[in-house]
């Protein structure tokens, strides 16, 4: 994979972040009052007392992270395509490695597909235009995940011996 | 086998963070990689004596995470509290037994392996031990790669909850235990983190 074809994916990765953000991944209608719930306000329906601390786990993994990964992976690929050295490569870079085992995109996905089937023995659920775009980071996730950051290291410093 | 003498053996360290590998004269005198700057170990600070708070933390903090409920559900036919292991059960007596058995790998037989595995991991590295290195780290691997999917029944319980709040229909609403699992992947997370898989490695005398 070419650096043009990993910021493409990475473009996509954002555009369908964003999507799952502000579009409901599951929604549901039940006699005229509809209630919805995206990765950004799942973590928020957890406002109660302590349950809290259970929130803001959930919103850094599912939110925080994955939002972070992308904004730094762009950052980087800005740079590297106009054939420059992003300012803060070393910390970006390392910083993308560590938040690596946090970011938990497709868990949020398999429990929105849970949630789903549990709650349709109740209410007619419906997915929202939030899940296909949360199915379509997933995958373009995966494929990233693949691509590992590591190699630029050797790609930004060909002058080290 | 004969096997290649360590890294550390050899007089160098690799960075966790970039993959560099230093000479150990530099680390010693640096202490940071010369690459990305983090801090260079040849093996990880009090590798297992952190694995194994961290792994006991978990294993307190998974008690009260089985035992209180995760969620009140509450609707026409009444209120019931539920626990993930009721959760699970109810599942599978509604014959859903795939949705059953996906929660019970994520949230009783991930932890559980997790708990097992790093056991086993410090128990044999304490005592050296010559037995399946390479089993063993692959093992370290898998442990460190699956942790992070418990978090599949918090995520579910917050959907849920973001999702059923049909006064005539039915509400929920999270409960503490759903806390302490949360809790309990990310302990169990930072005992994967801090072990250092390199020691089980170290077993010759003039090592560690």
């Amino acid at each position: 994979m070419d650096l043009y074809q990993v910021l493409a994916l990475t473009i996509a990765a954002a555009i369908l972040f964003v999507i799952a953000s502000l579009t409901p991944v599951l929604a549901i209608e039940f006699g005229g009052a509809e209630t919805q719930a995206n990765v950004w306000t799942a973590a928020l329906s957890m406002d109660r007392g302590w349950i809290v601390w259970a929130a803001l786990v959930l919103a850094a993994t599912t939110f925080l992270v994955p939002m972070l990964q992308i904004v730094l992976l762009l950052w980087l690929l800005a740079f590297a395509s106009v054939y420059r050295r992003a300012p803060g490569f070393a910390i970006v870079l390392v910083a993308l490695h560590r938040l690596r085992p946090w970011s938990m995109s497709e868990v949020f996905l398999l429990g929105a597909l849970i949630a789903m089937i549990k709650l349709s023995n109740w209410v007619p659920v419906a997915p929202g235009p939030g899940m296909w775009a949360l199915v379509g980071l997933t995958i373009v996730l995966a494929i990233l995940g693949k691509y590992e950051p590591r190699s630029w290291w050797t790609l930004a410093e060909p002058q080290r011996s | 086998m004969t096997l290649p003498g360590t890294a550390k053996a050899m007089g160098l360290v690799a960075c966790r963070s970039c993959g560099l590998v230093s000479p150990l004269i530099d680390a010693l005198r640096r202490g940071r990689c010369a690459r990305c700057a983090s801090t260079l170990h040849v093996r990880k600070t009090a590798s297992a004596q952190r694995t194994l708070a961290w792994l006991v933390a978990g294993m307190l903090l998974y008690v009260p995470a089985n035992l209180l409920p995760v969620m009140h559900t509450s609707g026409v036919g009444g209120g019931a509290d539920s626990t993930i292991l009721s959760g699970i059960v109810s599942f599978w007596r509604a014959g859903a037994w795939d949705i059953a058995a996906i929660i019970f790998i994520a949230s009783v037989a991930v932890p559980a392996t997790k708990f097992l595995s790093l056991g086993l991991l410090l128990w044999t590295v304490q005592r050296r031990s010559e037995w399946a290195k390479a089993h063993r780290t692959k093992l370290y691997r898998v442990v460190d790669f699956i942790g992070y999917w418990s978090m599949l029944d918090v995520v579910v319980v917050a959907l849920t909850t973001a999702l059923l709040q049909f006064k005539a229909l039915g509400t929920a609403e999270p409960q503490p235990g759903i806390v302490f699992f949360c809790a309990v992947v990310v302990t169990t997370m930072l005992a994967a983190k801090s072990f250092d898989p390199r020691l089980i490695w170290d077993t010759r005398a003039t090592d560690g």
